[in-house]
């Protein structure tokens, strides 16, 4: 039997043994304490004899994936084998389970909110009239203890791009790693795209929004070049406080990616045309009508984080959603990003919503890289994360079986080139109350 | 190995599963072209379209994987549907004369699925102001109100349920008030044009009650409720205004029985008018109706303290808790909720979203099922109804997960014979059992596959909706889908 297998049947043994909560909970802080403290170096490990979805589109079979650090040292087929030894690594033999990235969630307040419904255990919107918020970062409040990050990291969910909510730019965009309780691994880059939104934002009108956007573009542009001016008091009076206008400028750059809310087709179209005109890298969110401009999100380099799932004529601007909109965008050439928007609670289902995507015609490997890679991409983040090859950040998840079926569970999540503990506040409870109805307490 | 062999087949099926289904790929951005004539047809814009295939008395439904509900699975079995009715099952019948034959080699058939809390129709899409019809929020208690007179049957959420196998659904009020009205019981019939011709005939209306967080906090700064501890007095208050409101009909009509087994005239021969009654009061009307059982009282309510403390309250008045609603505590006290003999209608993985949401987890249904509770899997929402399968196979695949035993059937039951039962119909749907109503799905494969769908619909042995041949719309959507005004029909969503 396998290391791997041993150690899974040892934690499974002991969770159903009625382990006491102490013990539970022991395991978990002790995890935390280690993880607290700067990574001591572990020795290499190497998954193998799985079946491999890089997460680009190519599938390698008896794989072998050294972890080494923080990253794949070694990702290749079963030639690979004689490079095992020489990295000393520790041997997980996965007889032919299946390996994918970690799955990424766009777009998402995950870490910025535990409860919705109670305003003190939320930072993911800026509360105030200014729909400008191109400063906030919300990086600064992450909350690395959330439940929340647990709960999706054991069933798969590895890597997020968090985004402020609200208003007409809401603020900084932070990727993040799932490593739980560590805020030095947890937050990989902060403030990497924009995030706004467009539709009837600004006075009512959704002609309004996109009228403020581009003032707001243009002043950017205007502060730029005149800061001194500014400085001394020789400016005219700005579209937003420079500290706002200043934050916009890697979007100018071309070195940040802006994200923008839209479902209806003209306002997707609006954006398009924003883009183009700006020279801006654009990402649209929501994109219920998205198919109906299929190629020319394609041809524009566009992508489109959408939820398959969502297939409702919620409002007048959702009118022409349907569930094959990732499969029509996905045949034009589009780059398609499946998400779980709204909640964050649930973010676990975004293998669900692939599913879904796939039941209404995308091709498998494509949804596979519609929450990976193409995560990665849509944010810039695909030097770093996306996909299994060397050197990038060894965010990798062993399946049982094909994951986006709702059969499947996560044998082992690894983040960071380590094996989180599979473990939440959910798996805690359901341990603390087992026995319920089944023998007298 | 086996997953190998499950993606493997899986991509490779793709191609063939798509031109099955009808989705034939095409270029995209090119308004949709009609999958059939008879698809055009039954989705064009000239009214409310009945199914075009030739509708037979009888209908042999051959050679289908059948999972019927009550403990018993058929790996390939026959269904005879004679009018309304299921008329017979088992391996390899006899098709009566003149049965139309369809053949379902390869598919799966299950009862209609069934959903205790859909607010469809009250809580429509678009979620336009002028649509909100769910919550009657201007008073803690509006046991008045009835979900079915704030109901709109051109809700197209309806069409999109249907298509997900759902046959009945239970509508109610929303959970602003301790009393919110209350809820009735409706068939997903295409066509019905009020929410007389959709309800489901002979159901026992039900009642919205709610605990918690939502009465609190619509009328705390209003009338109150503003803590639990008003909720409680105002469910107390009430129900005690009704064991004197039935009281004092009891009285009255002892006293007209009394008057009419008299002379009708008093000591001094005057003539005695009849006694007059009390006056009505719809409210209490509801609440009496709670006390003497005949309606069913559905309790939305999240906390395993706050659940103890209403099956208390309902024993002490006397009457019973058909179903707590989202009960994401339920597995601690599965038990209890055993003994009762109340049922726990809840979400598959939903938690979080509010303070007494917190501690929900996806093991809920199975912790229940083993505990020899009645868990029901609800949506509570558009989106979640079109898949409530699927919903059920997360909750049970958790359960598994966990180590927990829950066969394909139990979580079937999950989604089809305990609602029944919860709705009061389980005597007419919710198995497949021969006498009981056609309300039936054919699934493409195994329901609680990511990648099955429902193929045909079948309510009371009418065909209500066939994937790619019969997708009836609702009048909303009429001339707003592309294609609509060009004089094209729309192939899917």
């Amino acid at each position: 039997m396998s290391d791997y297998d041993r150690s899974g049947l040892g934690r499974r043994c002991l969770l159903r043994g009625g382990a006491s909560l102490a013990l539970t909970t022991g395991l978990l802080g002790n995890v935390s304490k280690v993880s607290a403290a700067a990574p001591p170096a572990t020795p290499a490990i190497a998954l193998v004899g799985g079946e491999l979805h890089v997460g680009d589109g190519e599938v390698i079979k008896g794989a072998v994936v050294v972890l080494e650090g923080e990253r794949f040292a070694v990702v290749s087929g079963p030639a690979g084998r004689a490079r095992i030894a020489e990295r000393g690594a520790r041997v997980v033999d996965l007889d032919g389970k299946i390996l994918t990235p970690g799955f990424i969630a766009a777009d998402t307040q995950l870490g910025l909110i535990e409860i919705e419904m109670e305003a003190t255990t939320r930072d993911d919107s800026l509360a105030g009239a200014d729909p400008v918020r191109a400063a906030y970062d919300a990086a600064a409040a992450l909350q690395v203890e959330s439940s929340l990050l647990q709960i999706q990291a054991i069933e798969g969910i590895t890597s997020a791009a968090v985004a402020p909510s609200g208003g007409l730019i809401a603020g900084q965009v932070a990727w993040i790693d799932l490593v739980h309780g560590d805020r030095s691994q947890m937050l990989v880059r902060p403030r990497l795209a924009l995030a706004g939104s467009l539709g009837q934002v600004i006075g009512g009108s959704r002609a309004a929004t996109l009228s403020r956007l581009r003032e707001l573009l243009a002043d950017a542009r205007f502060y730029r070049q005149r800061k001194g001016a500014h400085e001394r008091g020789q400016l005219r009076q700005l579209a937003a406080h420079p500290r706002d206008l200043e934050a916009l400028a890697p979007v100018l750059e071309r070195r940040a990616v802006l994200t923008l809310s839209a479902q209806r087709e003209s306002d997707i179209l609006a954006a398009l045309d924003l883009a183009r005109e700006e020279g801006l890298r654009i990402a649209i969110v929501g994109g219920a009508e998205a198919w109906k401009l299929a190629p020319r999100l394609a041809e524009a380099k566009v992508p489109v984080i959408l939820q398959p799932s969502e297939n409702l004529p919620g409002s007048l601007d959702t009118l022409s959603a349907r569930l094959d909109n990732a499969a029509l965008l996905a045949a034009a050439g589009a780059e398609v990003v499946i998400g779980v928007l709204g909640s964050p609670h649930n973010l676990r289902n975004i293998r669900q919503e692939a599913g879904i995507a796939v039941a209404n015609g995308l091709e498998w490997e494509r949804a596979l890289t519609a929450v990976s890679l193409g995560v990665a991409r849509a944010y810039g983040m695909d030097q770093t994360h996306g996909s299994v090859r060397p050197g990038k950040v060894a965010n990798v998840v062993v399946w049982d079986r094909d994951p986006f079926e709702l059969a499947a569970a996560p044998q082992q999540v690894y983040i960071r080139g380590r094996a989180i503990p599979m473990v939440s506040r959910q798996t805690l409870l359901r341990e603390r109350y087992r026995d319920v109805g089944r023998e007298a307490r | 190995m086996k997953s190998r062999v499950v993606l493997g087949l899986q991509r490779s099926g793709l191609a063939a599963l798509a031109l099955m289904l009808g989705c034939r790929p095409r270029a995209p951005a090119e308004p949709p072209e009609p999958a059939s004539p008879a698809l055009a047809a039954a989705n064009s814009t000239a009214g409310p379209s009945k199914a075009k295939e030739p509708v037979a008395a009888v209908i042999l439904l051959r050679g289908a994987r059948v999972m019927t509900a009550t403990g018993e699975i058929f790996e390939q079995a026959d269904l005879v549907v004679e009018g309304d009715t299921i008329a017979a099952i088992g391996p390899e019948l006899t098709a009566p004369a003149g049965a139309a034959i369809v053949d379902l080699r390869g598919k799966t058939l299950t009862p209609g699925i069934i959903d205790t809390h859909s607010h469809m129709g009250v809580y429509p899409a678009p979620g336009f102001g002028a649509h909100s019809d769910g919550n009657e929020a201007v008073s803690p208690n509006t046991a008045y109100a009835r979900a079915a007179d704030g109901y709109w049957p051109q809700d197209p959420q309806l069409e999109r349920a249907r298509a997900g196998g759902i046959t009945v659904a239970q509508i109610l009020p929303g959970s602003a008030n301790l009393f919110g009205g209350r809820t009735f019981t409706v068939r997903l019939i295409p066509g019905a044009l009020s929410a007389a011709e959709a309800r489901f005939p002979g159901a026992p209306e039900g009642l919205k009650m709610a605990c918690g967080e939502n009465p609190k906090r619509v009328y705390g700064n209003k009338s109150g409720p503003s803590t639990r501890m008003g909720n409680v007095h105002g469910y107390r208050d009430a129900f005690q205004k009704a064991v004197e409101y039935r009281r004092s009909w009891t009285k009255h009509h002892k006293a007209l029985a009394a008057w009419e087994r008299g002379d009708k005239k008093d000591d001094k021969g005057q003539p005695l008018e009849s006694p007059d009654p009390p006056a009505h009061d719809f409210a209490l009307e509801t609440l009496a109706k709670v006390l003497s059982g005949e309606l069913l009282v559905h309790n939305h309510c999240y906390r395993a303290d706050e659940m103890l403390l209403m099956l208390d309250l309902a024993d002490s008045f006397g009457f019973k808790i058909r179903s707590f609603h989202h009960a994401v505590e339920a597995y601690k006290i599965a038990d209890k909720l055993a003994l009762a003999g109340t049922a726990a209608s809840i979400w598959a993985d939903w938690w979080g979203f509010k303070a007494e949401a917190f501690d929900g987890i996806r093991e809920n249904a199975a912790m229940l099922s083993v505990a020899g509770a009645r868990p029901i899997i609800h949506s509570d929402s558009p989106i979640g109804i079109q898949r409530l399968n699927q919903e059920a196979a997360k909750a049970m695949y958790a359960g598994r997960h966990a180590g927990l035993t829950i066969t394909d059937d139990e979580a079937l039951r999950w989604i089809t014979a305990n609602p029944a039962w919860a709705l009061g119909i389980d005597d007419r749907t919710g198995t497949l059992e021969v006498g009981k109503l056609a309300d039936l799905v054919v699934w493409s494969g195994d329901p609680f596959s990511v990648y099955t769908k429902a193929e045909r619909v079948y309510i009371a042995g009418e065909l209500v909706f066939h994937r790619g041949v019969y997708e009836p719309r609702s009048d909303f959507e009429i001339g707003l889908r592309p294609g609509d005004v060009r004089g094209e029909a729309e192939e899917a969503r």
